[in-house]
């Protein structure tokens, strides 16, 4: 190693900007050397104390003295002042290695006997090899700010005890509780069976509701696209309404259908004789309804979408199916299905994912009811989604509902993983021009 | 060799919304033979070849199978199988599958069925392919697929509707040679439709000639090249020269303002003939020593040979030789009484 390299590297790590004096880039120096010097004068104080406060989460909590309220710290925007510091930290010394590797770089130059670049190389340098860094920065700093605080946000919430009655700022301090939060979910038998109990509907509620859109959506698609159907452009347009009017109010109708009382639905019932159905009141009678009218709303966009998948089945096809003899049904199972299994599967993981988030139906459905007395905050037909919502917006139990995400969080991420690998290989099989 | 019929054609039509497709044609196809429609595209061809799978019903005329009428039975009863212009390979299977597809809805027993497929693999040359996926094979490996997947229910005939379209030219050659080496192989009837009249040529024991859904004529390549029965064969099938004569007598016509012999011969006197030249067959000799002079107005070289144009009298004569000739300069051509072909005059056979 040369001199020069070793010289300048070394003054850069002392201070920012001073390897670069020594290379003699006067003006690049200084303007590192400012950059340091203003974050050690105006941002290393507050920096410091934010990361402490994400520490101790406060240790003041508010008083009353002499019946007044004195303000304590409050734990959640310490817990956040605390992330945006530890990001802005991260910043500079991102930037200190950057400001250590380009001393060592020049100076290296300087010992083979190479130019050293001018200012204004340097700034043509960057503009056109940085030029690609340039444009990235401000997306890069975005998703810093506006991705990935809230979500370390979100995942350190899980391990306080932030929830109401006993810790919800700012009349009282958040502490940091480790896993105990995990380990509650499933040592406490209420919320443990709580987080079984839902969990294991969530998953039936998903599989179920996406499977009977799909096959539906497939039956519909299969029957309009026959040769023997006419009108086939009106029968499209009318089956896809469900679908285009906004799900909000037709769900809202349906409950209003399905009202066990004065829904249209059970009066009809009740004037054949075959009388009022519980549809919303019987915990499995409120998930069927709840399967039902999801499909209603669903099948369409399946059926839209088959119909596209179909009618890319070559013609051919099923002409060299019919000379080998396979009937009508053959040609379905053997060359339709798979065709179009082949080119949706990747949207019925998708509707999967969709479908176990799928908040709105059940909210509005049903909201969860009816209410299950042995579960915590929750009802029969609630999902983690529903059940989260409830947790915070309603409970304040902050703490378990940022437990019960991350779970959400990892489950969803292994789905789309799986299904962004699939669709690429989809893509390469070329299956249906 | 005389060999048993084993399709016929009586009076096949097909239209479409008032527009005939096929205009009553009448074929004969005979056993073990390599036969090719050949026309350009929208002249009825494929239509004639879908009929004859079952894929389209007529709207009038027979299709006989051995003697029997086979209109109303269904494509797989016909003991005819058909290799489709993109293969129509079922995609979501593999090779092995394809092939077996037949056989498994049929219910053939596994080993049986095992021994066959093994079998077409050998033929088509794909052994070890059997679990690759259709989607991962060149295109002409999955022609050969298509073919197999065809032969393996061992078919009476074979229907190929342009199956080497999507293949370039170098592969196309030589699936060309592959299929015929198949079809005396396995010996049955391939029925082959094409638009390359090079490819038929090359191919076919008979070609029959298609235009507007009327047949221009059958007959074997040879024939078809150098005794074209009317204007639309001699100018479909090859380059030519096709000039307005006078036939005066047998082995007598005369165009250009002169007189020729030649060896056609059933005309009646006088009688106003088409006359056909092939370019590859006029000599280019010195202007004096020549039956008629010209001047060259452009050249194209061709690879094998040059294209020339030479203007004599009112028309133009297209040339091929391997000696290039200038633009401008005066030659003579020259050819003789065998390379004469006449024909009755009319451009073309139509109903």
């Amino acid at each position: 190693m040369g001199r020069h390299s070793k010289r300048a590297g070394a003054l850069s790590i002392l201070f920012m900007g001073l390897g670069q004096l020594y290379n003699r880039q006067i003006i690049k120096g200084c303007i590192l050397a400012v950059a340091e010097a203003l974050y050690i004068i105006m941002l290393l104080p507050y920096t410091l104390s934010c990361i402490k406060g994400l520490v101790t989460l406060g240790d003041t909590p508010q008083r009353m003295v002499n019946g007044k309220i004195i303000q304590g710290d409050h734990s959640i925007f310490m817990m956040v002042y605390g992330i945006i510091a530890i990001i802005v930290l991260f910043l500079f010394v991102v930037l200190y290695i950057i400001n250590v590797r380009d001393a060592f770089k020049v100076g290296k130059n300087r010992d083979e006997k190479k130019k050293v670049n001018s200012y204004k190389d340097s700034l043509r340098n960057l503009s056109e090899k940085g030029f690609v860094y340039l444009l990235l920065t401000p997306a890069g700093v975005f998703t810093l700010f506006l991705t990935v605080v809230p979500l370390a946000f979100g995942v350190m919430i899980a391990f306080t005890n932030y929830s109401s009655p006993n810790h919800l700022p700012p009349r009282s301090l958040v502490d940091w509780v480790g896993f105990q939060n995990f380990i509650n979910l499933f040592q406490i038998p209420s919320l443990g069976k709580t987080f079984a109990g839902i969990a294991r509907w969530t998953l039936i509620w998903a599989f179920l509701s996406t499977f009977t859109t799909f096959f539906v959506g497939l039956v519909f698609a299969v029957i309009i696209n026959a040769n023997k159907i006419v009108l086939k452009k009106f029968w499209r347009s009318i089956f896809i309404l469900p679908w285009a009017v906004p799900g909000f109010i037709s769900i809202l109708i349906m409950r209003n259908m399905f009202n066990g009382q004065f829904g249209p639905i059970n009066k009809y019932l009740t004037s054949i004789g075959i009388g009022a159905v519980p549809w919303l009141a019987e915990p499995f009678w409120a998930q069927t309804t709840c399967i039902l009218v999801n499909l209603w709303l669903g099948f369409p966009y399946y059926m839209a979408m088959m119909s596209g998948v179909l009618t890319g089945i070559p013609r051919d096809l099923y002409e060299a199916a019919s000379i080998e003899g396979a009937n009508a049904r053959q040609q379905f199972f053997q060359i339709t299905l798979p065709m179009v299994l082949f080119a949706t599967a990747p949207l019925v993981i998708n509707g999967f994912a969709y479908n176990f988030n799928n908040f709105t139906l059940i909210y509005l459905l049903t909201n969860g009811n009816p209410a299950n007395n042995q579960y915590f905050y929750a009802g029969h037909t609630d999902i983690l989604l529903s059940w989260l919502y409830k947790l915070t917006l309603e409970q304040n139990q902050y703490h378990m509902a940022a437990v019960v995400s991350i779970i959400i969080f990892v489950f969803i991420t292994i789905i789309s993983a799986f299904n962004y690998m699939r669709t690429r290989s989809f893509k390469e099989e070329d299956m249906v021009q | 060799m005389l060999r048993r019929n084993i399709i016929e054609l009586r009076n096949l039509t097909k239209s479409y919304n008032d527009t005939v497709v096929v205009d009553a044609i009448n074929l004969l196809i005979r056993e073990n033979e390599f036969i090719t429609l050949l026309g350009p595209s929208g002249c009825g061809k494929t239509t004639t070849l879908r009929m004859i799978g079952g894929f389209e019903d007529p709207n009038d005329g027979d299709i006989f199978f051995e003697g029997t009428r086979i209109n109303n039975v269904p494509p797989y009863k016909r003991n005819i199988n058909t290799v489709f212009q993109k293969y129509a390979l079922f995609t979501h299977m593999n090779v092995y599958e394809n092939i077996a597809f037949g056989l498994r809805i049929k219910k053939v027993p596994n080993d049986e069925m095992k021994k066959r497929v093994q079998r077409m693999l050998k033929l088509v040359d794909l052994e070890g392919f059997e679990k690759r996926h259709v989607d991962s094979l060149s295109g002409g490996q999955q022609q050969r697929v298509a073919i197999a997947r065809a032969l393996v229910n061992e078919p009476k005939v074979l229907l190929l509707d342009e199956p080497l379209g999507a293949l370039d030219l170098k592969l196309r050659k030589e699936m060309q040679i592959e299929l015929m080496d198949m079809q005396k192989n396995v010996g049955i009837t391939f029925i082959y439709v094409t638009h390359d009249q090079e490819e038929a040529l090359t191919m076919s024991d008979t070609v029959v000639v298609m235009n507007n859904g009327v047949i221009q004529q059958v007959g074997s390549p040879v024939d078809i090249y150098n005794e074209p029965e009317n204007r639309f064969v001699a100018d479909f099938i090859g380059e030519s020269n096709i000039l307005e004569g006078i036939m005066h007598e047998d082995f007598l016509v005369s165009f250009s303002g002169r007189k020729f012999r030649c060896v056609d011969k059933g005309f009646s006197k006088d009688e106003p003939v088409d006359v056909v030249i092939r370019p590859e067959d006029i000599d280019v000799t010195s202007p004096e020593d020549a039956d008629l002079q010209g001047v060259v107005s452009s050249v194209v070289f061709k690879g094998v040979h040059y294209e020339m144009l030479v203007e004599s009298g009112d028309f133009e004569y297209m040339i091929q030789s391997t000696d290039m000739q200038p633009v401008g300069a005066g030659i003579g051509l020259k050819f003789g009484p065998e390379d004469i072909h006449v024909m009755k005059r009319g451009s073309d056979n139509e109903k």
